[in-house]
């Protein structure tokens, strides 16, 4: 059987343009048929929690305000449709949440799992990695 | 210009990439075979990226027009 393309995107920090970067190119990549991991650590991991996108405590640049003053779908609706409509999977880097002392039902539902580096290493064999 | 027959519009004019390639994904989905699906677009970068994504995705680009402030994309679906 062929095995489709994989593509594992680390979301590092808190600033809302990449966050948006990262989430619109994985959430492609997954409606395209690629089967994708997003793995969430360090800064970026208090923008998934739920009372941050409620309050919309966003950190934003340039771009990012604009993003929301048009109201372009942000990159939690991205992911969101990414796993809707295609393969694509959430994760919760597990150093983060254990310093921070948050628990997995904090973070927006569509958090799969909460897991450490090996395991991401065991879903990220043979994918293309990005890091942003 | 063109002699398709359109089978299904999609006016995703308005939203910014990737919404119109999302639109049409979602269409694309649940279409039959061989039909003809036309996007139109107000962000510019998805009139040049959705053809990009429509080749290399196995389907059949059929064109681009620009219109007023807007673009008609038409694809085949072809598998």
């Amino acid at each position: 059987m062929e095995q489709t393309p994989k593509l594992a995107v680390v979301l590092l920090s808190s600033d809302l343009e990449k966050l948006h970067a990262g989430a619109l190119m994985g959430s492609v990549a997954a409606m395209s048929g690629m089967t994708v991991y997003v793995f969430v650590s360090m800064d970026a991991l208090e923008q998934f929690r739920n009372d941050v996108i409620a309050d919309k405590r966003f950190k934003t640049g340039t771009v990012g305000p604009m993003l929301i003053e048009k109201e372009v779908p942000l990159y939690y609706d991205l992911i969101h449709q990414g796993i809707e409509l295609g393969n694509l999977h959430l994760y919760a880097c597990a150093l983060a949440m254990d310093v921070m002392g948050w628990k997995k039902d904090e973070l927006i539902e569509d958090v799969e799992e909460v897991i450490g580096v090996n395991q991401f290493f065991g879903l990220a064999e043979g994918a293309q990695i990005m890091t942003i | 210009m063109s002699q398709v027959a359109i089978d299904k519009t999609i006016d995703a004019r308005g939203t910014y990439c990737p919404g119109p390639l999302m639109e049409l994904i979602k269409t694309l989905k649940t279409a039959p075979l061989q039909s003809v699906i036309e996007v139109w677009s107000s962000d510019s970068g998805s009139s040049t990226d959705i053809p990009v994504w429509v080749k290399k995705a196995g389907h059949e680009f059929l064109y681009t027009i620009e219109e007023n402030g807007y673009w008609r994309i038409a694809v085949r679906k072809a598998r």
